[in-house]
């Protein structure tokens, strides 16, 4: 058998319900795979509203490893464009943010209007007849939003963005609906992380439990978190952790937490009356009180948006090895107060120079390294198994240290890589 | 403009904090700074930045610089145990008076073996603002900002002191 009928890659062999093989993480074909199936077919992230709020601001992105650019219509709608000229390939746009009214290529002077159609063609006299119409920018075939969370698809065909998120649109509100003005505004810039991993260990260890006493045992011993309730003993635990569906998964803190405001490092007085007053003149006391005492969600949308929570993180696949995490604070319109308090959050919680993350992403680069490794080819998945409950919605629920939420990946995971 | 003397000293203090940094000696490296110091990292190059608006990589009042140097010190900042090996080059020092303060700058190239997965080297550059003021006769650290080269590029882990 010659190289090129390599035989199919089994996906089903290799995500088993309890016990994931380790090629998933190292081998390349696997990785061109997942590039088709989940970040090419499927709906990604790209970004939100918030980042380009006029005609003509744009923010470059990719879609898995496609270059885009999501750009604000003269119509007040967004555009998911491929970031090449349909000339010679050119990548337009180099910056990671800009405003323009016409994008321009530097090869030879094709222009595109904000929605991609093509505008000129320098001597034009060497073309015949050129219809310029056939030569607008390609462009993700579908993109819609969710309060602001703006996904597209490359594919014209498949669930829609609301099947797709499916009931997961409510841990999207917890967030949002923390907001006065019941919006949030991602506009402090994005810091950008280095990972020496796989993209799946991002996703996964932001679910993950069971590692905080573990990996970030430095902070704890240092100062007071709002985490140090789920690092105790086994039993007082009370956070949870939940299957929503479709891979989008949640660890829900808010169990264990004692006091409105954890969530915000116990912020409490004079910076948050106002902001109280506000949500209970929307809500009534009852709802505002579960806000507060709640906080935002930690969740994972499938495959590609973390609800980080005071945070929102993007996961980007760079190559089977390597990865970068994306993160910026999450600002709440109508409380600007707060907003301070969140950048200086995010940069305690997340990013390379943070408290938490250099120290998630330094096991996930050792993860890396020891996968490669075929002696031993499995990694365990089983963790809860013994305890898991789905509650009165469907949903499986389980001990925070439980590996629930990453099974749930995995389990979507198989779904996409198999389908027909 | 400075005399000669206080720009030796300068020259000597900016060395001797940036081998405290290289060397991961974390306690005498703190004691460097006053009470009210500011230790800032953008997350991008753009001067008009402020980090009341935007994201930074660091952006430490003095209390969180005790808890950043704390961590170090636990055994478990397992992205830095054990401690990069480093060294770095400080260089084109200029200093210039601003009231009872030095404001000095210079840029710096950092090369960092990163030992605590794949033994990769890091190349780290940029320029360096420091706040410098004299505390019972010696200079202290009121404020060091760091703006990296490729502060807006993604960056891997930053755990060590630069």
């Amino acid at each position: 058998m010659s190289s090129a009928e390599s035989p199919a890659i089994d996906y089903k062999a290799l995500v088993q319900d309890d016990r994931i093989h380790a090629s998933l993480y190292t081998d390349p074909r696997i990785f061109a795979d997942e590039m088709d199936r989940i970040f090419h077919a499927g709906w990604v992230f790209v970004g939100h509203d918030s980042e380009i709020p006029r005609a003509g601001d744009y923010v470059t992105r990719t879609l898995g490893r496609e270059p885009v650019i999501m750009v604000r219509g003269k119509d007040g709608g967004i555009a998911v464009l491929v970031n090449r000229c349909m000339h010679r390939g050119t990548m337009l746009c180099p910056a990671d943010r800009g405003s323009v009214r016409t994008f321009a290529c530097p090869y030879h002077g094709w222009t595109y209007d904000l929605s991609g159609e093509l505008l000129g063609v320098p001597y034009p006299g060497g073309y015949g007849s050129f219809d310029k119409r056939a030569h607008g920018l390609a462009r993700a075939a579908r993109v819609a939003s969710y309060r602001g969370f703006v996904f597209a698809s490359l594919s014209p065909a498949g669930p829609t963005l609301a099947e797709h998120l499916g009931a997961a649109t409510r841990l999207i509100d917890r967030s949002c609906d923390l907001a006065p003005d019941r919006e949030v505004a991602l506009t402090a810039g994005w810091v950008k992380h280095r990972c020496a991993a796989n993209w799946k260990m991002l996703p996964e260890n932001d679910s993950d439990g069971y590692h905080l006493g573990f990996v970030h045992s430095a902070l704890f011993k240092s100062i007071r978190t709002q985490y140090q309730r789920v690092v105790g003993d086994e039993r007082s635990i009370k956070a949870v952790i939940r299957d929503w569906g479709r891979g989008h998964i949640e660890i829900d803190w808010s169990p264990g937490y004692q006091a409105p405001f954890e969530w915000l490092g116990n912020a409490a007085g004079a910076v948050v009356a106002d902001y109280v007053a506000a949500l209970e003149r929307r809500d009534g006391p009852e709802t505002t009180h579960r806000r507060i005492m709640e906080g935002p969600a930690h969740a994972l949308i499938f495959p590609n948006l973390f609800l980080g929570e005071t945070n929102i993180a993007i996961v980007e696949p760079v190559s089977v090895g390597e990865c970068v995490h994306w993160h910026t604070p999450m600002f709440l319109r109508g409380a600007p107060q707060f907003n301070g308090r969140l950048l200086r959050m995010a940069e305690a919680g997340m990013g390379p120079a943070s408290f938490l993350m250099p120290e998630d992403l330094i096991v996930a680069s050792r993860n890396q390294a020891g996968l490669h490794a075929r002696t031993a080819e499995w990694l365990l998945l089983g963790r809860g198994l013994n305890r898991e409950y789905m509650d009165d919605q469907g949903r499986i629920v389980s001990h925070v240290t439980d590996e629930t939420t990453n099974r749930a990946l995995w389990q979507h995971y198989r779904a996409v890589m198999t389908a027909a | 403009m400075v005399s000669d003397t206080e720009y030796r000293a300068v020259v000597e203090f900016l060395y001797h904090e940036a081998r405290l940094a290289d060397e991961a000696r974390y306690a005498e490296w703190l004691a460097l700074w006053t009470d009210d110091g500011v230790y800032w990292v953008p997350a991008t190059t753009d001067p008009d930045a402020t980090p009341d608006t935007h994201l930074s990589h660091v952006y430490d009042n003095r209390a969180r610089l005790d808890t950043r140097i704390t961590l170090l010190q636990t055994g478990t900042r397992y992205s830095q145990e054990p401690a990069s090996l480093m060294r770095r080059l400080v260089s084109n020092v200029e200093v210039a008076a601003a009231g009872s303060e030095l404001i000095v700058e210079s840029n710096f190239i950092l090369a960092e073996l990163s030992v605590q997965a794949k033994h990769e080297m890091h190349w780290w550059a940029g320029r360096t603002t420091h706040r410098l003021r004299r505390v019972n006769g010696e200079l202290r650290m009121a404020g060091k900002k760091v703006v990296l080269v490729n502060a807006a590029e993604p960056l891997p882990n930053l755990s060590f002191l630069i």
